[in-house]
């Protein structure tokens, strides 16, 4: 797709503002077993009303609805939620400490394991590609790496140390099973096993390296897995560059190194990135809007440069902490933000 | 660095940056406008389990300097005001007005839920050398308890033996005014004895029915490492304390026997006696401090009736801190004389050798095991035990079948992370081991925070293998009921292992630490 056509308008129509979490919802997940031929989409959200909400798009009417509150397991803030790979396992992050795993059994979400051992608040979650594998990590400043077993067993397979300050957010590389952290240290920090299976950092993303200057809250990657995006308090987005066929065939010596700094589009705290599968990134912030970028064709000299395809200003009418592409449908977005809701949208088209 | 525990909770010094911060919009407005630098979303990430007046009170607690210990920050703030502008009215609403900084006690850490052990600042500088130093002419017996583990971590700074080390340590230590230099080889041995009993107690207790028990029994998680301990008080509670075993650790074991036995055979009275212990381990100092740890005893020079509060262990060094005492009193130690070691509670025989088990962590799991054994199942297992590596070499296990029935199952657990699938599985009532050596540190004791660091080029790697491999260099593998230091300790003060004496002497209980809001604001 072509996005510096000049005669493509974009424009983003909500299609849906759904409202039930009674105060700030901090994250959202689409489930990624949903939403093709035969499945309506699902996408779980969390908030700091301490529930997760499921809500699922009826095949019918179209319209998102409410289908599950996840309660009285959590007993604060639930701070992020992600889904496994497969869609069958839902995981939880709270500021109770305990990390939940959940499984739809027969439509009724039940609460299968909870994970104990971070010291304090649990930021983040995430799964890796073959599901064997969760990342959490916490104000503690302590990254976990938990082995998944049979029968929802999980096994702590290591304990991190190494941000010396609140850990924001991990994510599994989209297809390795490196790990990333980024945190209220400035920094962005690269995991990987050893042949001993010992988990060590291989590389520490800094202000030195070009990194960002304040807080990074989030990581997303493209959909190749060459590169990736990260979001600061700093108002600028990062992106970073590795060779990911180097990486593949054992070289451990492969470095993330940065290629692009968006600056000068944001003026607030950047919350969320997400980058979509054809290759335009969302961003959700401070002042409530929701941006867009693609990578602009112009300037490939330096290496790629990226320009604002759109700005939409009063998304929300607070805070926007999290932007997500749907998996399924191209240029659908979930977006939820301090206001208590959730939008769904649709990047359009308008030609001229 | 100190247990790895310690790393984890480790201060970190906190900087105030100025950044961009946005000063309308939100419900925590006034926080931002007092404090230009502050993070919203940060204090949004957390803000929700506090009362507005409480905020508002401790805010500038909160961006104080340093975060490294929340009980500070009263003192600290007093003086970042001074270096800073002057606080807003309204913010200087409830405000402690102290100016001097508050000192904090080691006993302050154990009851604050604020780190896992203890603030790394306030470790250090507690019961440090200078305090021992302070202490060798105050008229007071000085004793030094020597743990083996020191003892090889010295030896491989100085290419010496570990017995070599002992010798040199005691001419080195008696020069400075030192009355005895022991062994805590010894102490184990009696505290290795009485987990052996109180092993096969709970393991009998165990078969009974669910009516017939009175407790919790199985399994048993040993009690020597303190970081361990803390860690379970602080952050597991009441759900796993039942499990820990109730034997002290070598050093308040040896504590015990100075003060409590040995010093009347010495003709002191134990408030004359001050009691130092050498370990791998800052943790140990906590230890000490705990008020579990302290007696009472009639004072016959006072006059006014009171009782004097003796502290069974008065100062801990660690391995490091007598490296810096030998490079402070500029002494060669290679070129020290050896001098005979004092015997009355050393491990060391009639030839001058030394003896000891040979786990160097002190040998719980491979000592209760093979006396499970024998007890329960007249089983005597001759050599070594064949502890299978499970995740990694520090989770291994080792088992014994009788009749084709798995009827002993032990666990050595080192590290902060294999000890959290440990406390899962009891959590869950799924832990099918009857017996866990527990230690907070990857590769346990001889690999403890307190040991000498790293030459320039050495890997921390080479330096534990070389002083794994030196611990039991020049020492004798023996069975602690061969001892026969311990079996005077029997016959002449205890009675039997597991008796009263020995329930009141060389046991101690846990208590759950509740955590404290202070300390949950600490270090978001």
């Amino acid at each position: 797709m072509d996005f510096n056509d000049e005669g493509s308008h974009f424009e983003l129509k909500e299609i849906q503002t759904l409202s039930g979490h009674t105060d700030r919802v901090w994250s959202l997940a689409w489930n990624p077993a949903t939403g093709t031929d035969d499945t309506q989409p699902v996408i779980a959200s969390c908030s700091g009303d301490k529930t997760v909400r499921i809500w699922e798009r009826s095949a019918l009417t179209r319209s998102w609805d409410c289908k599950a509150v996840l309660e009285e397991t959590h007993t604060r803030t639930v701070r992020s939620c992600t889904w496994s790979p497969s869609g069958k396992l839902l995981a939880t992050a709270s500021f109770d400490a305990t990390t939940a795993i959940w499984e739809n059994v027969g439509g009724d979400f039940q609460c299968v394991s909870t994970l104990e051992g971070h010291e304090n608040e649990v930021k983040s979650v995430s799964w890796n590609a073959s599901e064997s594998l969760l990342a959490t990590c916490s104000r503690d400043k302590t990254v976990w790496i938990w082995e998944v077993m049979p029968g929802n067993e999980f096994e702590c397979a290591s304990v991190l140390q190494g941000h010396t300050q609140d850990v924001k957010m991990v994510k599994w590389h989209p297809t390795m099973d490196i790990l990333f952290s980024c945190s209220y240290d400035n920094t962005i920090k690269v995991w990987a096993e050893d042949d001993t299976g010992d988990w060590h950092c291989i590389q520490t993303i800094g202000e030195s390296s070009n990194g960002h200057s304040s807080t990074v809250w989030a990581i997303s990657f493209n959909a190749e897995g060459d590169k990736m995006v990260t979001c600061s308090d700093d108002l600028t987005l990062k992106v970073w560059e590795a060779d990911i066929e180097g990486m593949r065939s054992g070289d451990d010596q492969v470095l993330w190194k940065h290629i692009s700094t968006l600056t000068g589009y944001h003026d607030r705290t950047i919350f969320s990135v997400h980058w979509s599968r054809e290759g335009i990134i969302a961003s959700g912030a401070a002042d409530d809007a929701i941006r867009f970028f693609v990578e602009s064709k112009d300037s490939a000299v330096d290496g790629p440069s990226y320009r604002l395809l759109l700005k939409k200003e009063k998304a929300h009418d607070m805070d926007v902490n999290v932007v997500q592409w749907s998996p399924g449908e191209n240029r659908v977005l979930a977006s939820a933000s301090d206001d208590g809701t959730i939008k769904i949208w649709e990047l359009a088209t308008n030609s001229t | 660095m100190p247990s790895d525990l310690q790393q984890a909770v480790a201060p970190a010094g906190r900087r105030n940056r100025g950044g961009h911060v946005p000063s309308t919009h939100l419900t925590g407005e006034i926080w931002l406008n007092a404090q230009p630098g502050y993070r919203r979303k940060e204090v949004e990430e957390m803000s929700e389990k506090f009362s507005p007046t409480l905020r508002i009170g401790d805010l500038n607690d909160f961006i104080a300097p340093s975060q490294a210990c929340v009980v500070s920050l009263k003192g600290l703030k007093a003086n970042s005001n001074v270096a800073k502008k002057p606080v807003k009215p309204e913010v200087a609403v409830g405000i402690n007005r102290q100016t001097e900084p508050v000192k904090i006690s080691l006993k302050d850490c154990l009851a604050c839920s604020g780190c896992i052990t203890s603030a790394e600042t306030v470790m250090l500088e507690k019961q440090s050398l200078d305090e021992f130093l302070s202490n060798l002419d105050k008229g007071k017996t000085i004793i030094v308890s020597l743990s083996p583990q020191s003892r090889a971590s010295l030896a491989v700074h100085f290419g010496l033996s570990p017995p070599q080390v002992f010798r040199k340590l005691t001419t080195f230590f008696k020069s400075l005014g030192v009355k005895a230099v022991f062994d805590t080889s010894c102490s184990r041995d009696l505290a290795l004895i009485e987990a052996c009993n109180e092993f096969v107690s709970r393991y009998k207790e165990s078969l009974l029915s669910e009516a017939e028990k009175s407790k919790v029994a199985l399994p048993m998680l040993s009690s020597a490492c303190p970081g361990w301990i803390c860690y379970a008080e602080k952050q597991l509670g009441s759900y796993i304390l039942p499990y820990v075993s109730s034997v002290k650790s070598p050093q308040q074991t040896m504590g015990a026997i100075v003060k409590r036995h040995a010093c009347h055979s010495m003709g002191l009275r134990p408030d004359e006696i001050y009691h130092v212990t050498v370990m791998p381990c800052y943790d140990k100092k906590l230890e000490a401090a705990r008020d579990d740890f302290t007696f009472e005893v009639e004072s016959p020079e006072r006059t006014d009736d009171t009782d004097t509060m003796v502290t069974e262990v008065d100062s801990v060094l660690t391995s490091g801190e007598i490296l810096d005492l030998i490079k402070l009193k500029a002494v060669d130690f290679k070129a020290v004389e050896e001098s005979p070691l004092d015997s009355m509670l050393t491990n060391v025989d009639e030839q001058g050798h030394l003896y000891g088990v040979a786990g160097s962590s002190g040998g719980y799991a491979e000592t209760v095991f093979r006396n499970a054994a024998k007890t329960l199942f007249g089983r005597e297992i001759g050599g070594p035990l064949n502890f299978r590596t499970i995740r990694n070499t520090d989770f291994r296990e080792v088992s014994l079948e009788v009749d084709g029935k798995t009827v002993l199952k032990f666990a050595l657990c080192y590290g902060f992370q294999n000890l959290q699938n440990i406390v899962r599985k009891v959590k869950m009532g799924k832990c099918d081991y009857h017996f866990v050596e527990v230690m907070a540190c990857p590769a346990g004791c001889l690999n403890g925070g307190g040991q000498i660091k790293p030459n320039q080029g050495q890997s921390p790697k080479a330096l534990l293998q070389s002083i794994e491999a030196v611990y039991m260099d020049n020492v004798v593998n023996a069975d602690p009921y061969n001892n026969p230091l311990v079996r005077g300790l029997y016959d002449e003060w205890l009675g039997q292992p597991g008796s009263e004496k020995a329930k009141l002497y060389i046991h101690t209980e846990y208590h759950p630490i509740v955590k404290s809001i202070t300390a949950q604001l600490h270090n978001w």
